[in-house]
C-alpha cells in the first residue's frame, strides 16, 4: 500500500466502501456490524480532521499575517478574495438556473410522487424552516456581529465559530507586526512551531485516510438504504431529473468554470491543478464536510501547488466558511425545482432575486450547522415559494452534500490559486514537479 | 481631526451620537439607528471583550512573574482588598447620607404613598413574613381605611417585566443557597481553559494567572526564559491590539449612544419623561455618584499624591471614563483602564496588571452606592422607615454582594434584589426603578471604573512604584 500515492489509496477504500456497503445492504446482520464496529472509523477519522482544524487555522493564519508583513497588502487581499468569492458565487447560481431551465427537472415530476415526498418530508421540513425563521428575526448586520469573538478562548472551543477564529488570527497577526521585533519574537516562533506540529499531524491522519474513507462510505450506503432499500431506490428515482440537474451544474463548474478561472488567472495548467488536489476533493466527497476537509486543502495547496502560506492561509479557512459555491448552485437548481414541481412560475425578476438571496445567504448563514437547507429556505422565503416545498428534495440531500461539498472545496482551492498567482505569492514551476506527489 | 487628543474625539462622538438619536427619533428613523448603527456599538463591547480575558490573564502573569520578591504580592494582595473596601464603604456612606437628607422618596403625594404602604404590607401577609421593618401597621390603623380598596388592587406589573423579575429572582434563590464562603469556592477554576474561556468567570482567570505567575517565579530562571518571552510577546501584543481599537473608538462609541437611545424609548419625549417620573431619585443619585468622582477621588488622591493636579486627574483618566460611559461595563473597558493608568498615570505595569482586573470584578464603588440609594429611596416611597441599623445592614450587603458579581452590565439589578431581600423588602419595587437603570447604569460604571483607577495609583504610590508626580 506504501508505494501508492494518497489519492489512489483514498479512490480504492472509496471503491472498497462502495461495494462492501453494496454487500451489506443484502444482509442485516453485517448492516449491523458495519454500523457498530466500522462506522466508527470513519467518525475518528471525521473527528481527527476536525480537532486540528482550529489549532491549524490559527496559527497558520497569525503566521501568515505576519509575514505578508504590510497591513495594506492584507487588506488589498482581503478585498481582492471577498470580490472572488461574490463573483464565483453569483456564477454557481446562474449555472445551477441555467441548468434547471434547460431541463425543466420540476416538470417531470408526477402528481403522486409529489404528495407521497410532501408527506414523507413534513416534519423535517418544518424544523428546518423553524431555524430559518430564527435567523430572519435577526438584524442585518447580525452576520459581522457575530465575526467578532466576546471571548477568544470561546471560540475556539467551538468548531461552528471558525469565521470569529479567523477574525481575531487576523488581528493578533496584525497586532504582532506593529509591536517591536524582539516582543513579538517568541509569539511568532511559538506559533510557527505549532504549525509545523499541526501540519506533521495532519500528515498522521492522512495514514489512515483510505480506511476512514472506506468506512464512511460503506456506512453511508447502509444508513442511506435503511430497512427498505427498494423504496430508497424508488425515492431518489422520483427524484432522478432533479439529481441529474444539480450533478450536471456541478459537473460544468469543475469542468468548465474552474479551469477557465485557473486558465485566465494563473499559469498553473488545470491538470496539474487538478492533480494536486485530487485527495482533498476526494475528503470533500467523503467527509461531506469542508471544516474536516480544510487541513488537508491547505495542506495540498500549499505543498503540491505551490501557494505561499499567507494566501492560503487566509483564503482557506475564508472560503471554507462563506464561499460554498456547490451550496449555491444547488439552491438555484432546487428553489426552481421546488417551484415548478408546485406549479409555481418564476419571473425573471424572481430568478435575479434568487441569485441575491442566495448570495447574501452564503455569507449570512455562515455557522449554521446544516447551513444547506436552511439557506435554501430562506431563499424560497424571499421569493415567495412556500418553504414547505423543501420537503420535495429531502430524499437525496445525503448525497448532493457530498457532491456539494466537493465542488466547495475545489472552489475555495481555485479562489486561492487566483489570489495566491495575481499577489505574485505563486511559485509557478512548482505545481508541475509536485502535483502528483 | 487628527490633531485631537482621544477623549476630546471620543466625548464628540459621545455627544453626537446622543444628537444622532433624538434627531432620528425625531424623524421616526429608530429602527434605521437599531439596525444599522447599534450592532457597530455590539461589534465595539465584543472587541473590548475578547481583549480583556488573554490580556488580564498574560499582563497579571507578566507582572507576577516579573517580581523577585513573592511576599510582596500578599503584602499588595492585602493592601488592595482593604483600599478597595475601604473606597466602598465610603462610596455607600455618600449615597447614604444624601438619600437620608434628600428623601427623594417623600416627593411623591402622601396618598399615593399611603397606598404604596398599605400595598407592601398586603405583600408582606400574603408572604407570612411578618411585621414590617420598622414595626408600625397601617393596615390595622382605621384612619387609612379609605385606601385600602385602592391598595389592594395593586401596581399591575406587565407580563415582560414579570418574566424578566422572576429570572432574576431564580439567580437570587441560588445565591442564597450558597455558603457564606462560596465565592472564595467559586474563586478556584476547575478547569482553567473553561474559565478562560467565560468571561463571567474573570475571578477564576486571575486566581490562576496569579498562581501560574509565582510558579515562574519559583523554577530556574533559565528553563522559564521561553515561557516567559512568549507571555510577555502575547501582553503586548494585546496591549497593541487595544490601541488599535481606540483608533476607532470615537466613531464606534457613537454608534453605542445612539443604540441606547434609540432602544430606550420611541421618542425623545418619552425619554425625559421617563427621567421627570424618577427625577428626584435620579437626581440625587447622579448628584452621590458625581460627588464621588468629582469630590472624593481627587481628594483621597491629593491627600497621597499632593504632586498630581486635578485636572491632570481628568486628562489621564477620561478616556476610561467616557469608554466607561458609553459601554457600561468595567470589564470591556478594562483594557483601556490598564493603558490609561500605565501611561497617562505612571502606574508601574507589576501594580496595574494585578489591582485593576480585580478591582474590575470585585469593586465596585458606583454600584453599591446605587443600591443604597435606591433601596432607601424605595422604602420611602413605600413610607417604610428604616433605621441606622437597618441602613448599615444594606451597607453590607451591598458590598458583599458587589464583590459576589461579575462584571456584566445590568448586574447592578440582580444585587439590587438580592440587597431588598435581605432587608425585608419587596423585590418586585426593582420594577419601578427599571426604565431608567440603563442610563443610570452608564454613570455607575463611571464611577467603578474611576474608583478601581484611583485605587491602583494609591497602590502604586505606598510601594514606591509610581512613576510620575513624585
Amino acid at each position: 500500500m506504501k508505494k501508492l500515492p494518497l489519492h489512489t489509496q483514498i479512490l480504492i477504500g472509496m471503491t472498497l466502501g462502495l461495494i462492501f456497503g453494496i454487500i451489506c445492504i443484502q444482509s442485516p446482520g453485517l448492516s449491523n456490524f458495519t454500523i457498530d464496529f466500522i462506522k466508527p472509523v470513519g467518525t475518528i477519522f471525521i473527528r481527527a480532521l476536525k480537532m486540528i482544524a482550529v489549532p491549524l487555522v490559527l496559527a497558520s493564519l497569525i503566521i501568515g499575517v505576519a509575514n505578508i508583513g504590510d497591513i495594506s497588502k492584507l487588506s488589498r487581499m482581503g478585498g481582492k478574495t471577498l470580490g472572488i468569492f461574490i463573483v464565483t458565487t453569483v456564477i454557481s447560481i446562474s449555472i445551477g438556473l441555467s441548468m434547471v431551465a434547460i431541463l425543466k427537472p420540476g416538470y417531470k415530476l408526477s402528481e403522486d410522487t409529489r404528495n407521497g415526498l410532501m408527506a414523507e418530508f413534513n416534519t423535517n421540513a418544518a424544523g428546518k424552516i423553524d431555524v430559518a425563521e430564527q435567523i430572519q428575526t435577526r438584524g442585518p448586520l447580525e452576520p459581522l456581529v457575530n465575526m467578532v469573538p466576546d471571548n477568544i478562548f470561546q471560540a475556539t472551543t467551538n468548531n461552528s465559530s471558525m469565521l470569529q477564529v479567523v477574525f481575531f488570527a487576523i488581528l493578533i497577526g496584525i497586532a504582532l507586526l506593529k509591536v517591536p521585533r524582539e516582543s513579538g519574537s517568541t509569539v511568532l516562533h511559538f506559533f510557527n512551531g505549532i504549525n509545523d506540529v499541526i501540519v506533521k499531524v495532519v500528515h498522521f491522519i492522512m495514514l489512515i485516510a483510505p480506511y476512514g474513507v472506506f468506512a464512511l462510505i460503506a456506512s453511508l450506503l447502509i444508513e442511506i438504504a435503511g430497512d427498505e432499500p427498494n423504496k430508497v431506490w424508488e425515492l431518489l428515482n422520483a427524484l432522478l431529473w432533479y439529481i441529474i440537474t444539480v450533478v450536471v451544474g456541478f459537473a460544468c463548474m469543475m469542468a468548465v468554470i474552474y479551469p477557465l478561472l485557473i486558465h485566465f488567472f494563473s499559469k498553473i495548467k488545470y491538470f496539474d491543478f487538478f492533480k494536486g488536489i485530487r485527495p482533498a476533493i476526494l475528503l470533500g466527497f467523503s467527509t461531506s464536510s469542508s471544516t474536516a476537509t480544510l487541513p488537508v486543502t491547505m495542506d495540498r495547496v500549499e505543498k503540491h501547488l505551490g501557494v505561499s502560506n499567507e494566501v492560503s492561509s487566509f483564503v482557506l479557512p475564508l472560503g471554507a466558511t462563506i464561499n460554498m459555491n456547490g451550496t449555491s448552485l444547488y439552491q438555484g437548481v432546487s428553489a426552481v425545482f421546488i417551484a415548478q414541481a408546485l406549479g409555481l412560475g418564476l419571473p425573471l425578476s424572481a430568478q435575479i432575486m434568487i441569485v441575491l438571496t442566495a448570495t447574501l445567504a452564503a455569507v449570512g448563514t455562515a455557522g449554521v450547522p446544516g447551513a444547506g437547507l436552511v439557506m435554501l429556505v430562506v431563499v424560497l422565503e424571499a421569493v415567495g415559494i412556500p418553504a414547505a416545498g423543501i420537503a420535495l428534495i429531502m430524499a437525496p440531500e445525503r448525497i448532493l452534500d457530498m457532491l456539494r461539498t466537493m465542488v466547495n472545496v475545489t472552489g475555495d482551492a481555485s479562489v486561492s490559486v487566483v489570489v495566491a498567482s495575481t499577489e505574485n505569492a505563486l511559485d509557478e514551476e512548482f505545481a508541475k514537479k509536485h502535483s502528483s506527489d | 481631526m487628527k490633531k485631537l487628543p482621544l477623549h476630546i474625539k471620543i466625548l464628540i462622538g459621545l455627544v453626537l451620537g446622543v444628537i444622532w438619536a433624538f434627531i432620528s427619533s425625531a424623524l421616526g428613523w429608530n429602527q434605521f439607528t437599531i439596525n444599522w448603527i447599534d450592532p457597530f456599538g455590539t461589534i465595539f463591547i465584543r472587541l473590548l471583550k475578547f481583549i480583556a480575558v488573554p490580556l488580564v490573564l498574560f499582563s497579571i502573569i507578566n507582572g507576577v512573574s516579573g517580581l523577585s520578591d513573592v511576599t510582596k504580592l500578599g503584602r499588595l494582595g492585602g493592601k488592595t482588598l482593604l483600599a478597595y473596601i475601604t473606597t466602598t464603604v465610603l462610596a455607600v456612606a455618600v449615597g447614604l447620607i444624601l438619600v437620608n437628607t434628600i428623601e427623594p422618596g417623600t416627593h411623591l403625594e402622601e396618598e399615593q404613598r399611603i397606598k404604596n404602604r398599605l400595598t407592601y404590607e398586603i405583600w408582606l401577609q400574603d408572604n407570612n413574613i411578618g411585621l414590617p421593618k420598622d414595626g408600625k401597621s397601617y393596615l390595622s390603623d382605621p384612619q387609612y381605611e379609605k385606601y385600602l380598596s385602592e391598595a389592594q388592587k395593586g401596581r399591575e406589573m406587565s407580563e415582560a417585566e414579570r418574566q424578566e423579575l422572576e429570572e432574576k429572582m431564580k439567580t437570587v434563590e441560588a445565591q442564597k443557597e450558597d455558603s457564606p464562603l462560596q465565592f472564595v469556592v467559586d474563586m478556584v477554576p476547575e478547569n482553567i481553559i473553561f474559565s478562560i474561556s467565560n468571561n463571567q468567570l474573570m475571578l477564576q482567570v486571575i486566581f490562576f494567572a496569579i498562581f501560574f505567575g509565582i510558579t515562574i517565579v519559583l523554577i530556574p530562571k533559565e528553563k522559564a526564559e521561553p515561557l516567559v518571552g512568549f507571555i510577555r510577546g502575547s501582553n503586548a501584543i494585546f496591549l497593541k491590539m487595544v490601541e488599535l481599537v481606540m483608533k476607532a473608538a470615537p466613531f464606534f462609541v457613537f454608534c453605542l449612544l445612539a443604540g441606547v437611545v434609540a432602544k430606550m424609548a420611541d421618542s425623545p419625549g418619552e425619554v425625559f419623561e421617563l427621567f421627570l417620573g424618577l427625577g428626584s431619585y435620579a437626581l440625587t443619585l447622579l448628584g452621590g455618584l458625581a460627588f464621588v468622582v468629582v469630590i472624593l477621588y481627587p481628594l483621597i488622591l491629593k491627600a497621597f499624591v499632593p504632586k498630581l493636579t486635578y485636572r491632570e486627574l481628568f486628562r489621564n483618566l477620561s478616556p476610561a471614563q467616557f469608554l466607561a460611559f458609553s459601554t457600561s461595563s468595567s470589564a470591556a473597558t478594562l483594557p483601556v483602564t490598564m493603558e490609561c493608568v500605565e501611561d497617562n498615570m505612571g502606574v508601574s505595569r507589576t501594580i496595574s496588571s494585578f489591582v485593576l482586573p480585580i478591582g474590575a470584578t470585585i469593586n465596585m464603588d458606583g454600584t453599591s452606592l446605587h443600591q443604597a440609594v435606591a433601596v432607601i429611596f424605595m422604602a420611602q416611597l413605600h413610607m417604610v422607615d428604616l433605621t441606622v441599623g437597618q441602613q448599615l445592614m444594606i451597607v453590607f450587603t451591598a458590598s458583599m454582594a458587589s464583590i459576589g458579581a461579575a462584571a456584566v452590565p445590568s448586574a447592578g439589578l440582580i444585587l439590587m434584589l438580592m440587597v431588598l431581600q435581605s432587608v425585608g423588602l419587596n423585590p418586585a419595587w426593582v420594577a419601578l426603578i427599571f426604565p431608567i437603570d440603563r442610563p443610570l447604569d452608564m454613570c455607575r460604571t463611571v464611577v467603578n471604573v474611576t474608583g478601581d483607577a484611583t485605587v491602583s495609583t494609591l497602590i502604586a504610590k505606598s510601594e514606591g512604584e509610581l512613576n510620575k508626580y513624585n
